[in-house]
């Protein structure tokens, strides 16, 4: 079974804070000394290089993957100070290999994406490989060159999810943690394998508002137009501001209302949160859009967010379920990693706590929950009729279930 | 008509007929299409409609997430401003009450920075208390920079009001110097003003543009400030009132030094007292007991027969000599038990046998004077753990004194307790009592009543001292009930185990 222990610290000094989360972790463990891997997510508080150099210190020759994030969480403790901190043993016949690709917009997305998929499946060799998990510093815009780089070599319907962990507006305070570095513009990655079972469920809650409209012209994560009008028009009738305010108003009003492409074949609506608009009224989006969309224009309560995080949990522990026979193990116990959208999670408020307490709650006590408040998540649309594509999301919360 | 004709006939006929038919259906499909059209222009209006209804939902869930984005920050707000009151307030180190001011409360009241600063009598420029969301360096600049601003801040102390980068009534110009000074896109500044000591301002502005202020942010700003001025207020308060307390204590401990110098010089002096009482004592003892011895070979008429007169007076130097030694051994014994020169031989007995032996000592007397001797005792008496012989003189005083001061016919009685301390003798006289004034000396040495029988009853003076001393040697206590002419009574408890 996976052996799990996490810790946290709210120390003002970042070394006691990474020794008292290791030693808090440590003694939730059973084997305190085998380390397969470590999990490190900080608030913006705190120096990523001394969180990096003290746990490299303290945990020599670990796997260590994490990076700054805007808020995070282990079981029902939501935090953005300090520093959480989870240590995993994995058990015999699982294997797992990381590694990291630095620079990507430099290398090329495509080029990038090749590179890491070369530095996971370096030491796999006969292993079956399962799911890919990453991290990274910040939503590029050619992400989905980086996926087909990837899926390039781990297999073009390789299951991959992972979530952009650095506020894009908290410029310069955020980095990626791998192993001893501190990586900027780049991702880091895991690649589990062997005898490993995982499910994935992921919703957004939002729901569709309104008549569709027709994406008559896009370029990228650029729509030009919607039903041949300037784009911005849609946001203009629907909430009756005038263009100047639109933007003024942009971070709060593309959290609370964004748009939702329609994919063939999917019942869950493609999110997408506006990041910029246009003097030519333009719409610059998170994430690419598929020419010749219909969209709609989305809207949400707490209910449906919280009922879309049930409904995640649930489809996370089905798909589980589904490959509960994979392999015979005695005993089992499972490892919840949760890629929480930050704008999803400040729009929850304080009712985060009851999200967290709902995912907590679908769970065997003791089972190790670990989470992160993302800005951008990279899953398949749809995990039950999976088919390979992999989409970069907005507002979702993924829920990963991974047993051994 | 030929057969062609016939067919031609008929096909002609199913020709109009189909004709007819198929006029029939195209009628019969253009009112179908003309009914499509109606229901999709229906529907079209309808969807139109319920596009129209969705827009009125946006609109509205707008404003409903604005009601409750506000009511979401006042609640954090003034639940913040619960906690950092009851953090403020539970120091009363001045320095302790800004550092208080943490940058996650700050967050959580809508701020990223804050500053707290004022004048002082003792420095020419402004002094920074709290500087939270800046650098040394950059706090470290800062005090030039409020300097230039001095007036508008003390016009601001002097009116008690707060201000806002949203005021209405703030000068622009101003305001563009705070954010600029800062770094702040909009900013709260409210006085704080303890009614003793330094007042001064605090400043909490916000460095992202997208953060709105509005006059509830004023309102928790004012009175994070004046918890600010109250706390300064009680810590001032507080060091005040410790200060006279250090001073206090600093004033009892010299007087104490001072006592206890005082005491030691008295336990000096009282020693070379007893030294010198000790060393006189001695010293007339040897002739003393010449005389006696004298007087004694004169009386027993050893050197030859002595006149009537001379006899006469040779008793009383010999009556004299024994009292004179009797109060020179009192001397001693007393000089003896003050300076711890005494061992007393604790050993277990039964006071019943000492009660018994001093009424034994003055039966004869008593009898000639008629007076009663009695003893009430209890059934169990226990033993006690005591020197025997220095407490039966403690006896021997007592029940002489009270002897020597009841008139005859009169009565003397022993009563003896045990109480929770140990066990307590009461020794009642029915004599001539004594003034209430006279009570608290009377343990003293050299101290007699001044009453008229005393000038008729003869002693030293120290019977009672040493009386006291040895009942104190043995960690009890001693003291004395009376009423003039209602005679009197002597108590003293002895500890079960002394």
């Amino acid at each position: 079974m996976i052996d799990i222990g996490t810790g946290a610290s709210i120390d003002k000094n970042d070394v006691a804070a990474v020794e008292g989360a290791i030693r808090q972790a440590k003694t939730k463990k059973v084997n305190k000394e085998k380390i397969d891997l470590a999990f490190v997510f900080h608030g913006p508080d705190r120096a990523s290089s001394a969180i990096i150099k003290n746990t490299s210190a303290l945990l020599p020759n670990v796997p260590v993957i994490g990076g700054t994030a805007s808020g995070f969480f282990a079981h029902q403790s939501h935090s953005k100070r300090g520093v959480v901190i989870m240590l995993i043993t994995f058990p015999e016949g699982v294997f797992l290999t990381t590694g990291d690709v630095e620079g990507i917009s430099a290398m090329g997305a495509l080029a990038a994406g090749e590179q890491l998929g070369d530095k996971l499946l370096s030491g796999f060799k006969n292993v079956p490989r399962s799911l890919a998990l990453l991290l990274f510093d910040r939503l590029t815009q050619d992400n989905a060159d980086f996926i087909v780089g990837l899926q390039e070599k781990l297999g073009t319907s390789f299951p991959c999810v992972g979530a952009s962990i650095s506020n894009p507006e908290d410029s310069g305070r955020s980095d990626l943690l791998y192993n001893k570095k501190l990586l900027r513009d780049a991702c880091a990655g895991i690649l589990f394998g062997g005898k490993i079972s995982f499910g994935l469920g992921l919703r957004h809650g939002w729901k569709p508002l309104g008549k569709p409209h027709v994406i008559s012209s896009v370029s990228g994560n650029i729509i030009h137009k919607i039903d041949n009008e300037p784009a911005v028009r849609l946001y203009e009738e629907y909430l009756a501001y005038d263009f100047p305010r639109i933007r003024k108003e942009l971070k709060n009003l593309s959290v609370l209302y964004p748009i939702g492409i329609k994919i063939a074949g999917q019942s869950e609506y493609l999110l997408r949160s506006i990041q910029a608009i246009n003097s030519d009224g333009s719409l610059v989006c998170r994430g690419n859009i598929p020419a010749g969309s219909t969209t709609r224009l989305m809207i949400s309560t707490k209910e449906t967010c919280l009922e879309a995080t049930r409904a995640a949990v649930d489809e996370a522990k089905a798909n589980l379920g589904a490959q509960a026979l994979k392999f015979h193990r005695e005993k089992t116990s499972k490892l919840v990693i949760v890629f929480d959208s930050f704008p999803r999670a400040a729009s929850l408020g304080k009712d985060i706590l009851t999200e967290l307490k709902i995912i907590a709650d679908a769970f065997e006590p003791g089972t190790g929950i670990i989470g992160v408040n993302s800005f951008g998540e990279l899953a398949p649309l749809s995990t039950q009729s999976y088919h390979g594509q992999t989409y970069f999301q907005n507002q979702m919360v993924s829920v990963l279930i991974i047993e051994g | 008509m030929s057969d062609i004709e016939l067919l031609m006939n008929a096909l002609g006929i199913l020709g109009m007929a189909g004709s007819v038919g198929l006029g029939i259906w195209v009628v019969f499909l253009i009112s179908e299409i003309k009914q499509l059209r109606l229901s999709v222009e229906n529907l079209k209006h309808t969807l139109d409609e319920m596009d129209e209804q969705a827009k009125l939902v946006v609109r509205t869930d707008i404003e409903l997430n604005k009601a409750q984005e506000e009511l979401d920050k006042k609640i954090t707000g003034l639940y913040t401003l619960q906690n950092l009151s009851r953090q403020i307030s539970s120091t009363f180190d001045e320095t302790q009450i800004f550092s208080k001011v943490e940058p996650p409360l700050l967050a959580d009241l809508g701020f990223e920075k804050a500053v707290a600063f004022g004048w002082d009598d003792r420095h020419q420029v402004a002094q920074v208390h709290l500087c939270v969301g800046f650098s040394e360096a950059e706090a470290a600049a800062f005090s030039p920079l409020l300097e230039a601003e001095r007036n508008h801040f003390e016009k601001l102390i002097r009116d008690e009001a707060a201000i806002s980068s949203i005021s209405p009534t703030i000068d622009q110009k101003f305001r563009q110097r705070i954010c600029a000074m800062f770094r702040v896109t909009s900013f709260v500044i409210a006085p704080y003003l303890p009614k003793e000591g330094n007042k001064g301002i605090l400043l909490a502005g916000a460095e992202n543009a997208d953060t709105v202020i509005n006059e509830g942010d004023e309102e928790l700003i004012k009175i994070l400030a004046n918890q600010i001025g109250q706390a300064l207020d009680n810590a001032r308060l507080f060091e005040k009132t410790w200060q006279a307390h250090q001073e206090l204590e600093n004033r009892v401990e010299q007087r104490t030094k001072e006592l206890s110098q005082a005491f030691e010089e008295i336990k000096r002096i009282n020693q070379r007292k007893n030294d010198f009482v000790s060393n006189v004592s001695h010293e007339l003892r040897t002739p003393l007991t010449s005389i006696k011895g004298y007087a004694s070979i004169l009386l027993s008429g050893k050197l030859g027969a002595i006149p009537e007169e001379a006899h006469k007076r040779l008793e009383k130097i010999n009556k004299h000599s024994d009292e004179l030694v009797q109060f020179v051994n009192e001397l001693l014994d007393i000089a003896r038990i003050e300076s711890g020169r005494v061992t007393l031989k604790i050993s277990p007995f039964n006071l019943k046998n000492i009660i018994d032996e001093v009424g034994d000592m003055l039966t004869v007397q008593m009898k000639e004077r008629q007076i009663s001797f009695s003893t009430v005792l209890p059934d169990a008496m226990p033993e006690i753990m005591a020197d025997y012989s220095q407490i039966k003189r403690v006896f021997i005083n007592l029940v002489n004194n009270a002897f020597k001061y009841t008139p005859n016919g009169g009565k003397i009685t022993v009563r003896v307790n045990i109480v929770d301390s140990g066990i307590q003798v009461d020794i009642s006289d029915t004599g001539c009592g004594m003034p209430e004034d006279a009570l608290d000396k009377l343990f003293t040495e050299f101290y007699r009543v001044d009453t008229a029988i005393n000038q008729e009853v003869k002693g030293t003076g120290l019977g009672l001292a040493m009386v006291k001393h040895i009942v104190e040697a043995h960690k009890g206590k001693i003291w004395v009930k009376s009423k003039l002419g209602m005679g009197s009574t002597f108590s003293f408890i002895l500890p079960k185990s002394s």
